[in-house]
């Protein structure tokens, strides 16, 4: 199909014209929610903008201290130069990736997956949702090698139920309607069929549960690299992200060279825009911060060039400032029109429409006329990229060609408009032409809006108005300019209002804790030194559990039934202390180490944390600060339960992670 | 910001090739307004059209001769610009006044992406973007003026342009200008920051995808209740007013000059 056939497709199909526009509708609210509660919005998107420029600029100076870093922490660093090389690595990898022992699931018959033809040198690939996999065509690869690769992101799982690639690099399942999802799971999952989307998640959630259980290999991708720690940082809102990096023994992580931040504080300030333009957030729900591999897991990272060295060194390397966070396809008129797949490219929208032709394919630079020029891209934008001024580039020619003359100016501009313009342009080179040609189409004697056919593109949806019988110019030598006047009776002066700046409210750190993490779902107890074992008890007792999973902490505070250290997927309900938690966030901060894992704050359907009230920050960057975020094998901070909104844009609570968080907040001020 | 009140000023209008050829009541709008607040109007007749459609359309070596055939037309100054009589100092530069926040964006910001890499051209660009306003803008920031004796009477509803609001950021000077209008009952136009589908060539080139943004802008006007939709870009009144037309619908669509002329 043409871009115009599969532009004329979108806008035939209404369900995917109602789902856009939900899309575009509720994205938009959340995302001005968001930034409501961010007075000095502005100051940081500059602020970002400057850090991303910095990166870019002097992208080998950073890679070589972040590659450093990464290796210092006992990660295998590849550096792929295009996707070929990316999936050669990926596949050696999984060549020599031993196999785990099948574990219960396999060969049993109560499975989804069937496991039965995995043997030998075939793995088991579970897989965190990453555009660069995407960009690269990994799971293509590695199906042709036999491998079995299963996507569990849920959104990502539907589209590849469906064979297709995601319409959306947020929300992959954008285009389709709870209805398209229930019977792909009735015609591959053999459920009944159901439109009740608790009921789809839920049965996602133990597909891909046995997945994470099962896999020989977990690939995922990176959202930041840290250049100081050597910290990958990802978000994930459904916590598949963090199954897939610390469950199977081997994990994979992809990343695109350009996707650096210098600092932990500089994260912290990416941390607070990303979210909120990507779901309208204030943070994701897991942010996982993973310094070294787990005792017994092999970790490597693969950083991929694939054109971003060329796009770097074109008039395009602002494009790299990108942290994807999809903001700019959520604000696109056009991109509301045709989603994703219309696009070609499995970079959409306008930021899809500056990079495709430099990292996926140069004839994609059509793209980039594709565009009203609106601007609504860049007023969304959490770094502030000229998007319309990109565009402007890729039309000129300027996409960075990786064979002569793939590019020209003017892709996609049909011959017959460039001829049309050149005509005009000569015309209006001279005044004296311009002006005969002003004359001569005003002595047609025409209606004053004139019905011209579709087929000029004009004429499809609007008439055109008739040159006007005496033009401008015309009339000027005869406009009778009247005296200046004195205007100082008729006009007053403006009055230029400062614009006040919003106060902060002073409010109580425990008190907005309290607020962030009801709002989001979460539990909040107070309890106090003497009474913390009884109300645990009691809480146990009310829900008749019987066997905790804990950490060190919560093996301190747990009395009267049993507990396990070692990952357990049918515990029900783990008990985990916090390194910190985070007030205007709602969030906890846990790390790992010493032979601490965060598998109790995964696994289970119930999360329960204890915080001190000591232990309780103003902001995520003053938990960013915290020594263990840099020395702790990997931690991950924790926002509200797991959640998802990959089906209709509804939220259903708790895909892959708890589906409740409890923070057991405890009172170790003197005299509590 | 330093308007000698009640000293004349001259200033050059570029009044885009679309008002001269289609729309010449907006530019005489502009002049009777510009005139009222003692303001000299000049018109450099050999004046045709930015360049801004070729070089949206990527065409970049096609619009530079309109750029360069622009900048050298509005070099030549006004004798009267220089001094007054009198001796009354006005502006150090002679302002140019376009009525259309796309073209305005045209000579502030594409042409010195268009020269970026000629450094006579690009100085030259750059002295003529220091001095271009968009005609609102000089309305309010220049002259400083806000209630301008207009008087509109019905209801009318506004339609910010993209350019206009984005590149330009000039949001507050047509709403300040509008809101002294008399006799007018303005009402908020829904999903107003919404493109309507012009972009020059795009409007042309995706047909489809352009005829959905019009849909949507004329449904929202219909919603407002309004005979009146009131622009400050001449494309977009162009593209609204066209498809107004063809649905067969009664609204109206006029640039921000006509409403401030009208007394």
């Amino acid at each position: 199909m043409t871009f115009r056939q599969r532009i004329r497709a979108s806008l035939d199909n209404e369900n995917l014209q109602i789902a856009l526009d939900n899309n575009a509708r509720r994205r938009a609210e959340g995302r001005r929610l968001a930034f409501a509660s961010m007075p000095d919005h502005q100051e940081r998107r500059a602020h970002a903008h400057a850090v991303r420029a910095d990166v870019v600029a002097h992208l080998d100076e950073y890679l070589d201290k972040f590659v450093g870093k990464v290796q210092e922490n006992g990660i295998i660093v590849h550096r792929a130069k295009d996707a070929d090389e990316a999936v050669q690595l990926v596949l050696a990898i999984a060549k020599e990736s031993t196999q785990r022992a099948p574990s219960l699931q396999r060969g049993t018959k109560e499975t989804f997956v069937n496991l039965s033809d995995l043997g030998g040198e075939k793995v088991l690939v579970a897989k965190s949702k990453s555009m660069v996999s995407e960009e690269i065509n990994l799971n293509h690869a590695l199906e042709a090698a036999g491998h079995r690769v299963v996507e569990t992101d849920l959104g990502e799982y539907i589209v590849q139920l469906r064979g297709e690639r995601p319409a959306h690099i947020i929300t992959p399942a954008v285009h389709l309607r709870r209805q398209d999802v229930g019977q792909l799971f009735h015609d591959k999952l053999g459920i009944p069929y159901t439109e009740d989307i608790p009921t789809l998640t839920n049965t996602a959630r133990k597909v891909l549960r046995e997945v994470f259980l099962t896999a020989d290999i977990g690939v995922s991708g990176v959202n930041f690299g840290v250049v100081e720690s050597g910290t990958l940082c990802l978000v994930t809102n459904e916590g598949n992200g963090r199954m897939c990096t610390t469950l199977p023994p081997v994990h994979i992580a992809l990343m695109g060279i350009e996707r650096l931040v210098p600092t932990l504080d500089d994260l912290a300030l990416f941390l607070s825009l990303l979210p909120r333009s990507a779901t309208g957030q204030k943070l994701s729900v897991y942010t996982s911060l993973i310094n070294t591999p787990l005792p017994g897991q092999t970790r490597h990272l693969i950083l991929l060039d694939n054109g971003r060295s060329a796009l770097r060194n074109s008039p395009l390397a602002e494009s790299l400032y990108c942290i994807r966070c999809g903001a700019c396809l959520n604000a696109c008129p056009v991109f509301r029109e045709l989603g994703g797949h219309a696009y070609g490219s499995i970079y959409p929208g306008p930021i899809g429409s500056v990079i495709s032709s430099g990292l996926v394919d140069p004839k994609f630079a059509y793209l980039s006329q594709a565009s009203s020029l609106c601007g609504a891209c860049r007023e969304a934008c959490p770094v502030d990229i000229d998007l319309p001024g990109l565009l402007l580039r890729v039309r000129a020619g300027l996409s960075p060609q990786r064979t002569p003359s793939t590019t020209k100016e003017g892709e996609g501009i049909p011959s017959v408009v460039k001829l049309g313009l050149g005509l005009f342009r000569r015309a209006a080179a001279s005044p004296w032409l311009f002006s005969l040609g002003q004359r001569a189409l005003g002595l047609f004697p025409l209606p004053d809006w004139i019905r011209i056919p579709a087929f000029t593109g004009w004429g499809y949806s609007k008439d055109f108005p008739r040159p006007a019988a005496r033009p401008f110019r015309v009339r000027w030598k005869n406009i009778n300019r009247e005296e200046a006047k004195d205007a100082k009776d008729s006009v007053a002066r403006v009055d230029i209002k400062t614009i006040e700046k919003p106060t902060t409210p002073n409010i109580n750190l425990i008190d907005l804790f309290s607020a962030e993490l009801t709002a989001l779902g979460g539990k909040i107890v107070h309890v106090t030194t003497r009474d913390v074992r009884a109300r645990l008890e009691e809480f146990f007792k009310e829900r008749g559990v019987d066997c905790v999973l804990v950490d060190d902490v919560g093996a301190k505070y747990i009395t009267g039934i049993a507990s396990v250290r070692e990952p357990d997927a049918t515990v029900s309900c783990g008990v985990t202390g916090a390194l910190c938690a985070i007030a205007e966030t709602g969030s906890v901060v846990l790390v790992s180490g010493g032979g601490q894992t965060l598998t109790a704050s995964l696994l289970p359907e119930v999360h329960l944390v204890l915080v001190k009230k000591s232990q309780l920050l103003a902001t995520l960057a003053e938990a960013l600060t915290k020594r263990e975020i840099q020395t702790s094998s990997s931690g991950v901070i924790v926002t509200g339960p797991s959640r998802t909104a990959d089906i209709e844009m509804a939220l259903t609570i708790g895909v892959h992670g708890p589906g409740e968080i409890h923070v057991f907040l405890l009172d170790d001020s003197e005299g509590a | 910001m330093g308007y000698n009140w009640g000293m004349s000023e001259t200033v050059q209008l570029f009044v885009t090739c679309l008002v001269d050829t289609f729309f010449p009541e907006t530019g005489e709008a502009m002049v009777r307004v510009l005139n009222r607040l003692g303001v000299n109007v000049e018109f450099p007749t050999d004046q045709t059209c930015c360049g801004q459609p070729a070089f949206n359309a990527g065409l970049r070596a096609e619009a530079r001769p309109l750029a360069e055939h622009t900048i050298r037309v509005l070099e030549r100054l006004p004798k009267s610009s220089r001094s007054t009589p009198g001796g009354g100092k006005t502006s150090e530069v002679c302002p140019v006044i376009i009525p259309s926040g796309s073209c305005a964006a045209m000579v502030r910001h594409g042409y010195l992406e268009l020269f970026k890499d000629d450094p006579q051209w690009l100085a030259r660009a750059q002295a003529l973007a220091a001095r271009t306003f968009e005609f609102t803008e000089y309305l309010v920031d220049v002259l400083g003026v806000s209630d301008l004796g207009a008087r509109w009477p019905g209801r009318m509803t506004y339609h910010p342009s993209c350019h206009l609001t984005r590149s330009l950021g000039i949001e507050r000077q047509p709403r300040l200008l509008l809101a002294h209008v008399k006799d007018a009952e303005i009402v908020e136009l829904l999903e107003r920051e919404d493109c309507c589908g012009f972009g020059g060539v795009f409007s042309v080139e995706h047909p489809e995808l352009s005829a959905e943004f019009l849909k949507r802008k004329i449904a929202n006007l219909e919603k407002s209740g309004s005979p009146t939709l009131v622009v400050a870009d001449t494309g977009c009144r162009m593209h609204i007013q066209g498809g107004l037309r063809r649905q067969g619908k009664a609204q109206r669509v006029v640039h921000i000059a006509e409403v401030l002329a009208s007394q």
